[in-house]
């Protein structure tokens, strides 16, 4: 079964939504985080062939379409467990119905104060679809019938009497629960939502102890209001006529009382229209002709939103039609007369076929820079993904929108999540400012491809750190290579040196040799390095293939053992397309549960202008770049500047 | 005659304007009193309709910007007064706001509380403008940092930044990560103020105009949250820290073509970092921060948005 159902905009306001049971807000904020903002996850088209990406997060299926024009997104939110067959559809529908009733006050700019009375519409939606499809949920489609067609026959006496206002504030007091009592529990009879659990095995099983009280409350409530919940039945039905005073809201519930009642929700078997009936608190007398006929099922259906609705989505088929219909021969000669102006003049609406040609160029000029194919294509794909149906400024031309939203990629893509301060983090692990962490050294380990210059990097690192004053211990784990611990020996002679002399910090080299298991050495250069109240200890790795699986296993085990704060993977900038495989396979190294931290880019100083392996590394795998290496001194180690590098990239 | 009055000819055409006919004089009555009217309502309108102070709205992701201005929207607009729920935002947004009668606006300081001209005030409330920002740290330099930039920076009146409001969620600043990032951000925003401020004052004779900082203590209406005192200290003594390792910190690779000028213009506060950080050496360089607590949500039972009536009057004594 459907979830829930939002309309937001890209600013971050929910322009309408409902929910059928409590979702945490936390779900589409994350679909947020990791597609629009982070594309950490590559959207991928439904398994069973869906027209619209598939997003999953926790226990829950979203899908969701963008329509650019309006900066709307629409998402449906479903249990993983279900196979909708059907969402395609609504998503489609939605959209198209959303948009074509509000177009007006979604042009004005009190868009996102207005307030879109889109519950019958959605609801008939729904409905449609569900019956089309006829499939598991035909068992509670009856039983909610059956319930429907005792209410609606009940109040067949007349127009219903006006709800009792002191009722109204009771209800208003438990808005889930009162909603439940009038939609799922008839009055009188409760246990027809108890018969019909089995039928509908794939809802949520209620928490037993709030669930009862709630709906005990409920069944209170619903006993007391026989005739205002019938008329509540009629105002949801009137949809369109009866004015609601507000939509029940996705409340946050806080530490108070009001969460057990909350989660009370789930009791809802009646899974359609669950909302509106809480409030609503005036109902005009309609009489029933107006406002419907009855199905042969006894089903009570609007007459007139149906068409409308139908219309609509015919309309918006037709226009589809006309416009492919218009690119014939005359229509495609004066487009293209248009467009060369429009192209100058700018104000012209992207077409996937304006696009190609300057996006083959870009592409082409990213290669150029050195980026790897995979992540050029995605880029320039993003990027198209992005322009398309898009108007261009004025006097602006399709080359110039496009380098603008490749550069606006670029810096998206390599502007790190949250920066990485090294030294405060260093302090917090070695000088915690709590009683209960005790202070231990902070542990950072350096990974790479045999020859990208680890060791180097590392030495780079000792010394910045050195002239901030700690006191680092140097540990030899590359326990394979011949002359790689002798390597490191020169390095921290070297810094001991320097250091000395400038009177800062303090460095160490911890080494066992050859041919022991790089694993155990580190963590016994852990426990040296806690035990001598180092600040920092710093890991050398034996460089490893990448893509030779006996290697690479075995940083699993290192991981595990040394337990670093940070990992880092040393990175050629010299590396073209090899550079997405090396830090995928890097990145997936270290076990579930353990990524890389960073990487460091080395030999920058000797590509130029052709950073590019700067983006593919990143687009491989959403790890931010912590350092450059650009010279052979020990002092050239440099943060990433973003700006620089897309500066580069764009040149 | 060769030219005759007639309209095939250019001549003619001048010819027939400058004979007494009733044509002639029709038009000359129409552009008579029809440009001048004309040329009132365009630059009447042109002049009047957006407000000219811009205030914007920063800090982190989950802060409750977004909330904050959804309320505000919903205040502000007559017909509806509910608001709608919020998720994280992706683009900023502009809108534009009333600011209640009832708060007083530092314009008005030193009229007589039965000054005639305040009931007039009342009447038509003053509007500003605020702009939204999304938080997330991906988007912070190329919008929230960019935003501020361009605003603080822009001659243009329209475009004139009042102040910045600085979104701080108190529930969450408790955990290490949130106020580290939080205090990062804060101290970025701040250091682009005090380039700015320092920047006009030493290439001209006057002083750049003030651009004050609220720190806005949200969601005051939790159980776990901190007082404004205490967001106060943690964000000072945190940003403090920022400061002495920014200093320390490597430097970027824009920078090794550039000559190195690690001037006093990149520490935080004028006493070139030496000794600890509080919001009062800003006020130093000209920038005032105040920390004041309130709350989007929360407080069913009272009037919609009373939590934030603090950060009202703020908004008021800027304008």
């Amino acid at each position: 079964m459907l979830e829930a159902f939002e309309i937001l905009t890209t600013s971050g306001v929910v322009l309408w939504s409902k929910s059928y049971a409590p979702v945490g807000s936390h779900v589409i904020n994350s679909l947020i985080n990791d597609v629009f903002i982070e594309e950490k996850v590559v959207p991928q088209s439904g398994p069973v062939g869906g027209a619209f990406p598939v997003y999953k997060k926790e226990k829950y299926t979203l899908k969701w379409k963008r329509i650019k024009e309006f900066n709307l997104i629409f998402v449906a939110v479903y249990q993983s467990l279900l196979h909708l067959g059907w969402i395609d559809k609504l998503l489609e529908n939605i959209s198209t119905i959303f948009i074509d009733v509000y177009k007006d006050q979604l042009k004005g700019n009190r868009a996102r104060i207005s307030v879109y009375k889109f519950d019958a519409y959605f609801e008939q939606q729904v409905r449609e679809l569900e019956d089309n499809t006829g499939s598991f949920t035909d068992g509670l489609a009856t039983g909610t019938d059956d319930k429907k067609d005792a209410l609606v026959s009940s109040d067949n006496g007349g127009p219903p009497p006006p709800p009792v206002p002191g009722l109204i504030k009771a209800q208003h007091q438990a808005a889930p629960s009162g909603a439940i009592s009038d939609e799922a529990t008839p009055p009188g009879t409760p246990d027809i939502s108890r018969t019909s659990t089995p039928v509908t095995g794939h809802l949520l099983a209620g928490k037993a102890g709030p669930a009862g009280r709630v709906s005990r409350r409920a069944r209170k409530a619903a006993n007391a209001s026989a005739n205002a919940s019938s008329g509540d039945e009629i105002s949801r039905k009137g949809g369109k006529s009866t004015p609601k005073s507000s939509t029940k809201k996705m409340r946050k519930w806080d530490a108070d009382g009001f969460a057990d009642e909350d989660d009370g929700v789930v009791l809802d078997y009646s899974a359609p229209a669950d909302q509106t009936s809480a409030d609503a608190p005036v109902v005009e007398a309609v009489s029933q002709d107006d406002m419907g006929r009855r199905t042969g099922k006894g089903e009570f259906v609007l007459k007139d939103l149906g068409d409308e609705v139908h219309n609509i989505l015919d309309n918006a088929d037709a226009e589809k039609g006309k416009d492919s219909a218009l690119s014939g021969v005359v229509g495609s000669g004066f487009n293209a007369i248009g467009g060369f102006f429009r192209n100058i003049v700018g104000g012209k609406v992207l077409t996937e076929a304006d696009l190609q040609k300057p996006l083959k160029a870009m592409e082409d000029h990213l290669l150029k820079k050195n980026v790897a194919r995979e992540a050029a294509v995605r880029l320039c794909e993003g990027v198209e993904r992005e322009l398309v149906g898009k108007k261009t400024a004025n006097f602006q031309s399709v080359d110039a929108a496009l380098r603008i939203a490749m550069e606006a990629s670029l810096r998206k893509i390599l502007t790190p999540t949250s920066s990485l301060d090294l030294l405060r983090e260093i302090n917090a692990v070695t000088a915690p400012t709590t009683k209960q962490q005790a202070p231990r050294p902070y542990v950072m380990s350096i990974v790479g491809v045999n020859g990208v210059g680890k060791s180097t990097n590392l030495s780079k690192i000792c010394f910045f750190l050195l002239q901030n004053n700690y006191r680092v211990l140097i540990a030899a784990c590359d326990t394979f290579r011949s002359g790689a611990v002798e390597q490191l020996r020169v390095h921290a002679r070297n810094l001991k040196e320097l250091s000395a002399r400038e009177n800062v910090g303090e460095v160490e080299l911890y080494e066992k040799g050859y041919g022991k298991d790089a694993a155990n050495v580190a963590k016994d250069a852990v426990a040296y390095g806690a035990a001598n109240k180092f600040d920092v200890v710093l890991i050398d790795t034996a460089g490893r293939r990448h893509n030779d699986q006996r290697l690479m296993s075995s940083l699993e085990k290192f991981a595990k053992f040394a337990q670093p704060d940070k990992i880092f993977m040393v990175g050629e900038a010299l590396v073209g397309t090899d550079s997405v495989m090396q830090a995928r396979n890097f990145n997936q190294a270290f076990g579930s549960g353990r990524n890389l931290d960073g990487f460091i880019i080395s030999k920058c100083d000797t590509v130029g202008d052709m950073v590019g392996t700067l983006v593919s590394m990143v687009h491989a795998t959403g790890i931010p770049i912590v350092f450059l290496g650009v010279g052979q001194h020990y002092g050239d180690l440099r943060g990433l500047s973003v700006p620089w590098a897309v500066n580069l990239l764009m040149k | 005659m060769s030219s005759q009055a007639g309209w095939d000819s250019v001549s003619g055409i001048a010819t027939l304007l400058l004979s007494g006919n009733l044509t002639a004089i029709a038009i000359a009555i129409v552009v008579a009193f029809g440009v001048p009217i004309l040329l009132h309502y365009f630059f009447y309108r042109a002049a009047a309709s957006p407000p000219s102070s811009n205030f914007l709205l920063l800090g982190p992701s989950g802060a409750g910007k977004t909330a904050f201005t959804t309320l505000l929207e919903a205040k502000s607009s007559l017909a509806s007064k509910t608001t709608h729920n919020t998720h994280t935002s992706q683009v900023s947004t502009l809108i534009t706001v009333t600011l209640p009668a009832s708060v007083p606006t530092a314009s008005n300081r030193y009229r007589s509380v039965n000054d005639p001209s305040l009931k007039e005030a009342s009447r038509n409330p003053i509007k500003y403008r605020l702009r939204d920002t999304p938080g997330h740290g991906k988007l912070r330099a190329s919008q929230g940092i960019a935003e501020l930039q361009t605003m603080a920076s822009s001659n243009d009146s329209k475009n004139k930044l009042r102040g910045v409001i600085f979104m701080v969620d108190t529930a969450a600043l408790v955990d290490e990560a949130v106020l580290r990032d939080t205090a990062t951000y804060l101290h970025d925003v701040l250091l682009i103020l005090q380039k700015r401020s320092l920047g006009k004052g030493r290439s001209s004779t006057k002083r750049a105009t003030e651009i004050p900082v609220l720190i806005a203590a949200n969601k005051q209406d939790l159980f776990t949250a901190l007082p404004p005192g205490s967001v106060r200290e943690k964000l000072e003594a945190e940003i403090d820290r920022v400061r002495k390792s920014k200093t320390k910190g490597l430097m970027d690779a824009s920078m090794d073509t550039a000559d190195v000028d690690v001037g006093e213009d990149e520490v935080l506060g004028d006493d070139d970092g030496q000794g600890v950080f509080s919001f009062k050496l800003m006020e130093d360089v000209g920038i005032k921060v105040d920390v004041t607590g309130g709350a989007v949500k929360g407080e069913s039972q009272e009037e919609v948005g009373s939590g934030v009536r603090r950060w009202e009057e703020w908004v008021g004594m800027c304008l």
